[in-house]
C-alpha cells in the first residue's frame, strides 16, 4: 500500500476529512506506523499553537469605536464622522459634570452597565497650571461616562454622496449635551491661548494602562489618582512643547507609553521622495538654469524633529532650499510696482574657496492688514485614528485658533473633517465670530479611517459655494498625510487640486505628527494646488506659520513663479544649482505660461544659492574634460567673446503671474560681483551658507569637499545677528546634535 | 426588525472583536489600523442581511483582511501588487527593539510560526487561533482550499521539524 499524501495526512490529523476520506487514511494508516507518528506529532502540536495562540495578547474596540458601529442607522452605512459627534456630546457632559459637582461622586453615580447600546467615552479634561489649583476654571478631571446615545444626531453634520438626509430631519436629542453649551458660552471664556489649553486625550484608546486602573480602583485615594494625572500633565509639558514625544527606535511613540500595547507595533511608514543633489553643469553646454521657485519650509522642521530626538535626519527627508527658507533675510522690499524685489549677492564658497557662491533673493511684497483681500478659508482637516496624537489634530486645533485670530468679519472660514467618511462640522462663517469657529473646533476628535479624496472633494465644493471672486479663496489641508480611502490614485488627485488651483482656488497643506508621516505626497499636493507647504511639529511651529506669517501662507501676491539664470561663460566654467532638485524646469519652460511653477506669498522671501566655477580655475568638479569635443568647443567660445567683454557674471531672469492673471510678466536683473572672502559677506549670506553646507552634510552630498558640522557651527555662529525669534540659535543647537550623531 | 439587526450586530461585535482586532491587527502591524479596519467591518454589517453563525465569521475575516489590505495598498501605492497575497502580507517590518520584545513574550513555538512564510503564518493563525475549517480558510483568504490545505501542511511540516530541532 502507497504510504499517504502527505497534504493529505495533515488534513486528517487536524480533523479536515469527511468521513468516507477518514476511513480510507484509517485503513491505510495500519500499513504505515510510521504515519500514524506523523499523525500524532501533528495533533500535538496543533495543540500547543491552539493553547499558546489562546494566550496571545489581543487587542479589543475602543469604546467609542464600539458605539461607532452601534450608531449605524439600519441599512446604511454610516457616512459621518460619529466621532466628531459622540466627541462632542463626551466634552459636553464632561463639562456638566465638571461644573455641577466633584468628578468622584458624579461619575460614581453613572453605572456604564445601565446605559445599555450606550457606550462608555472616556475623556480628559487637564486645565490646570499646577495641581494645587483646582478653581472651577481649573479643573483636572479624569471621568468616565455614558454618552451619546444612538439616537444622537445633529444637523450640523452633512453626509457626502446622493445619499438622503433623512436623518437631519430627526429632531435633535442631546440633552447632556446643550445645558453645558450654554453654560461654556455663558461662563467667562478664558482668554484664548493665553494659558495651556485643555489637554484632551482625543484619542480615547490611549488610556495609559496606570490610568485605567487607577480609575477602576476606587479604593486608592484621590490623591494617587490625581498624582497619575500630574504625572501625565508634567510629562506631556516637561520639554516646553504641547506635543511632547519620545524617540522609539526609528518611530515615535505618543507620552505617555502607548497603551494596551499591541503584540505588534506601529512600524515607521514615513515615506520620502528620493532625492538626487545637482550636479555641476557646464556654462558652454548649459549656459541656463531654470527653476520654480519654492517658499516651503515643511523640510526643516522635519529634520529638526529628528535631531531633537537625536537622529539623523533620512538624507531624502533634506531639502536645503526648505532649510534655507526657513530662515528669514534682510531682504528690501520692492520699490516700483512689481511684486517682487531681487536681491543677489556673491562670496567666496566657503567650503570651496576656489568658487564662489552667489545668493539669489526674492523679495515678495508685504501687505497691509487693511488692503489685503477678503479670504475664503475652508480647513480640511484629517480626523482619522493616525491623527489622535497630541501633536496632531489637537495642534491642529490650537493652529486653527490661531490663525482664526488673523481673521476679520470680512472673511469666511469653513472647517471639513474627513476620517472613514466626510463631514462638514462648520459652515461658512465669518472669521470674526470666534465663539462659533472654537465650538467646532472643540467638537473635533480623531477615529476613523482616512478618506483623503472624499474630504478634498467636500472641500473644495465648499469653497467654490462661497467662493469671493477678489478674495483669497483656500483650502487648508491638516494632515499627516496618511490617506487611506477616497482619490487614492496621486495622479488623480494631483490633477483634481491643480483643476480647482485654475479655478482660483488654491492649497495650503500642514502637515502634522510623525511616525506615518507621508513628506512626498503632501508637497505634491501643495505643488499642485499652487498652494505651499509647512510641517507644523510644535506650537511655535504653528505660530510661526499662522500668526507671525499668516499673509505670507494665506495670500499668494503672484504664482508661477519661475526663475532662470543665464550665466556669462567668459567669467564662469560651470554651475550648481544648491538645492531646488525636484523644482528644476527644462529651459524651454520658463516661457511657457502653461507650464505650473510656485506661488509666493506676501511677505514671504525665497532664497537660493548658487555654485559658481570661475573660468580657469579648474574644469567642471567630478566631470572629465571631454577628449572629442574640446576642439569643436573652442569656437563657441570664441564666438562669445564679444559679449565676454561684459564684466556681468549673470543675468536673473524672473517670470510671474498676478494671482488672477494667465499671462506672465517677466523681469531682467544682471549682477556683476567682485571677488570678495566670505568673511566679509553679509551676515545673512553667510548664515544662509551655513544652513547650505548642513544640509549637503545630512544629504551625505559627496560633491563637497569633507567638510564637519563644527566647521558649519563655526561660519553660522558668526552670523546670528538680532534673531529675535531665536530661529538661528535654535538651527545652531541642532547643528551641535548633529556633529555628535554625525558618523 | 431594526431592533433584531442591532441586537445582532451588537452580538456580533461582542463575539468577534478581539479575534478580529487580532487578525488585522497580524495584517497591517498596526494596531490603530487594525482597529479602523475592524470598525469598517462591523459597519458594513448593516448593509446585510443577518447572516447565519456559520457564515458569519468568515464572512468577517473576509471583509476585514480586504480593508487591511486596501489600507495597506493604499499606504504603499508604489508597490507592484502582481501578486496581492504575496506582495501585500508579507509580516510587517519589525524594528529591533520590537522584535527584542517579540523575542521575550513569544514562546518559541510562536517565534517560529512568525518567521513562517506570511501566507502560512495567516492561514495557520486562522486555523488555530480562529479555529477556521479549511473550507472557511479558503471564503476568508480567497485561496482554493486544496491551496489552503497545502499551505498548512508546509507550515505544520515546517514548525515541526523546528520544534523537534529545539
Amino acid at each position: 500500500m502507497k504510504p499517504i499524501d502527505e497534504v493529505q495526512l495533515t488534513a486528517y490529523a487536524l480533523g479536515e476529512l469527511s468521513t468516507a476520506e477518514r476511513a480510507e487514511i484509517e485503513a491505510r494508516l495500519q500499513a504505515h506506523p510510521e504515519q500514524q507518528a506523523a499523525v500524532d506529532e501533528i495533533r500535538a502540536l496543533a495543540a500547543r499553537l491552539e493553547a499558546e495562540l489562546k494566550n496571545e495578547p489581543d487587542v479589543a474596540l475602543t469604546d467609542e469605536q464600539r458605539q461607532n458601529i452601534l450608531k449605524a442607522p439600519s441599512g446604511r452605512l454610516a457616512h459621518f464622522p460619529w466621532r466628531a459627534l459622540s466627541g462632542f456630546a463626551a466634552v459636553a457632559a464632561v463639562l456638566a459634570i465638571a461644573f455641577v459637582g466633584s468628578f468622584r461622586g458624579a461619575s460614581r453615580s453613572l453605572d456604564p452597565q445601565r446605559a445599555g447600546a450606550t457606550a462608555v467615552s472616556r475623556i480628559e479634561v487637564a486645565m490646570a497650571d499646577s495641581p494645587a489649583d483646582r478653581s472651577k476654571d481649573h479643573l483636572q478631571a479624569v471621568v468616565e461616562l455614558a454618552a451619546a446615545t444612538p439616537e444622537e444626531k445633529t444637523g450640523r453634520l452633512v453626509p457626502l454622496g446622493n445619499e438622503s438626509l433623512h436623518d437631519l430631519a430627526e429632531p435633535v436629542a442631546m440633552p447632556v449635551a446643550v445645558a453645558p453649551v450654554k453654560e461654556l458660552e455663558s461662563a467667562p471664556r478664558p482668554p484664548p491661548l493665553a494659558k495651556p489649553m485643555p489637554i484632551m486625550a482625543a484619542d480615547a484608546s490611549a488610556e495609559a494602562p496606570a490610568f485605567v486602573n487607577g480609575f477602576h480602583d476606587r479604593s486608592r485615594s484621590e490623591s494617587d489618582f490625581s498624582g497619575a494625572l500630574d504625572k501625565k500633565v508634567a510629562c506631556r509639558i516637561s520639554d516646553g512643547r504641547p506635543a511632547s514625544v519620545r524617540s522609539f527606535g526609528g518611530a515615535w511613540a505618543p507620552c505617555p507609553p502607548a497603551p494596551d500595547a499591541p503584540f505588534v507595533q506601529p512600524g515607521n511608514t514615513e515615506s520620502y521622495a528620493p532625492i538626487q543633489g545637482n550636479a555641476f553643469k557646464r556654462i558652454a553646454d548649459e549656459p541656463l538654469s531654470t527653476f520654480s521657485i519654492d517658499v516651503d519650509t515643511a523640510s526643516y522642521a522635519n529634520i529638526r524633529r529628528f535631531l531633537r530626538a537625536g537622529q539623523m535626519p533620512p538624507p531624502d527627508a533634506v531639502r536645503i532650499e526648505e532649510m534655507i527658507n526657513y530662515f528669514s533675510y534682510d531682504y528690501s522690499q520692492p520699490k516700483e510696482d512689481v511684486p517682487f524685489a531681487v536681491h543677489v549677492e556673491s562670496a567666496a564658497c566657503p567650503w570651496n574657496k576656489a568658487h564662489q557662491l552667489v545668493k539669489i533673493g526674492l523679495k515678495g511684497r508685504e501687505l497691509a492688514a487693511e488692503s489685503r483681500p477678503a479670504c475664503n478659508l475652508v480647513f480640511l482637516l484629517d480626523v482619522s485614528g493616525s491623527m489622535s496624537s497630541e501633536n496632531k489634530l489637537p495642534l491642529v486645533k490650537k493652529a486653527i485658533q490661531l490663525l482664526a485670530r488673523q481673521l476679520t468679519a470680512n472673511d469666511r472660514v469653513s472647517i471639513v473633517v474627513y476620517a472613514g467618511a466626510a463631514g462638514l462640522v462648520l459652515p461658512s462663517t465669518p472669521g470674526s465670530d470666534l465663539a462659533t469657529i472654537d465650538a467646532a473646533l472643540e467638537r473635533l476628535q480623531a477615529g476613523g479611517s482616512t478618506a483623503g479624496g472624499d474630504g478634498i472633494r467636500l472641500a473644495y465644493e465648499e469653497a467654490l459655494k462661497n467662493l469671493l471672486p477678489d478674495g483669497n479663496n483656500r483650502v487648508v489641508l491638516c494632515t499627516d498625510g496618511d490617506f487611506n480611502v477616497g482619490i487614492t490614485d496621486s495622479e488623480e488627485l494631483a490633477s483634481f487640486i491643480a483643476g480647482r488651483a485654475r479655478q482660483g482656488i488654491f492649497l495650503t497643506v500642514l502637515g502634522f505628527g510623525m511616525g506615518n508621516y507621508k513628506d512626498d505626497r503632501l508637497e505634491t499636493l501643495a505643488d499642485k494646488g499652487n498652494g505651499n507647504y509647512a510641517y507644523i511639529d510644535s506650537f511655535s511651529e504653528a505660530r510661526k506659520n499662522l500668526a507671525e506669517q499668516a499673509a505670507g501662507t494665506l495670500f499668494a501676491i503672484a504664482k508661477d513663479v519661475k526663475l532662470q539664470i543665464e550665466f556669462n561663460p567668459a567669467r564662469f566654467d560651470s554651475y550648481r544649482l544648491v538645492g531646488y532638485e525636484n523644482r528644476v524646469l527644462a529651459k524651454e519652460d520658463f516661457n511657457n505660461d502653461k507650464k505650473d511653477a510656485g506661488e509666493l506669498g506676501a511677505g514671504h522671501a525665497v532664497t537660493a544659492f548658487y555654485e559658481l566655477v570661475p573660468a580657469g580655475v579648474e574644469s567642471s568638479p567630478g566631470v572629465d574634460p571631454l577628449k572629442y569635443q574640446a576642439a569643436e568647443e573652442k569656437p563657441a567660445v570664441q564666438e562669445g567673446k564679444s559679449a565676454a567683454a561684459s564684466p556681468e557674471w549673470l543675468t536673473v531672469k524672473l517670470r510671474y503671474k498676478l494671482p488672477r492673471e494667465d499671462k506672465s510678466t517677466k523681469i531682467e536683473v544682471p549682477y556683476t560681483g567682485s571677488f570678495s572672502d566670505f568673511e566679509n559677506a553679509s551676515g545673512d549670506f553667510r548664515f544662509a551658507a551655513g544652513v547650505a553646507a548642513a544640509g549637503f552634510l545630512m544629504r551625505g552630498d559627496s560633491a563637497i569637499p569633507p567638510l564637519s558640522f563644527r566647521e558649519v557651527v563655526a561660519w553660522a555662529s558668526s552670523a546670528i545677528g538680532d534673531d529675535p525669534n531665536g530661529y538661528r540659535r535654535e538651527f545652531l543647537d541642532l547643528l551641535k546634535n548633529a556633529a555628535v550623531l554625525a558618523p | 426588525m431594526k431592533r433584531d439587526k442591532t441586537q445582532w450586530i451588537q452580538e456580533v461585535v461582542a463575539r468577534y472583536e478581539r479575534p478580529l482586532c487580532q487578525y488585522a491587527c497580524r495584517l497591517t502591524g498596526n494596531f490603530e489600523s487594525a482597529r479602523d479596519a475592524v470598525q469598517d467591518t462591523f459597519l458594513k454589517l448593516w448593509r446585510e442581511d443577518i447572516l447565519d453563525d456559520e457564515r458569519t465569521a468568515p464572512w468577517l475575516f473576509r471583509v476585514c483582511r480586504n480593508r487591511c489590505i486596501d489600507m495597506l495598498r493604499k499606504d504603499k501605492p508604489m508597490q507592484p501588487l502582481t501578486d496581492t497575497h504575496a506582495a501585500i502580507l508579507p509580516a510587517p517590518d519589525k524594528s529591533p527593539a520590537e522584535e527584542a520584545g517579540l523575542r521575550e513574550s513569544a514562546s518559541l513555538l510562536l517565534q517560529q510560526l512568525a518567521r513562517l512564510p506570511a501566507r502560512q503564518a495567516e492561514v495557520i493563525r486562522l486555523k488555530f487561533q480562529h479555529q477556521m475549517s479549511y473550507r472557511e480558510i479558503a471564503v476568508v483568504t480567497a485561496l482554493s482550499e486544496s491551496n489552503v490545505g497545502y499551505l498548512i501542511h508546509t507550515g505544520i511540516q515546517t514548525l515541526r521539524q523546528q520544534v523537534a530541532r529545539i
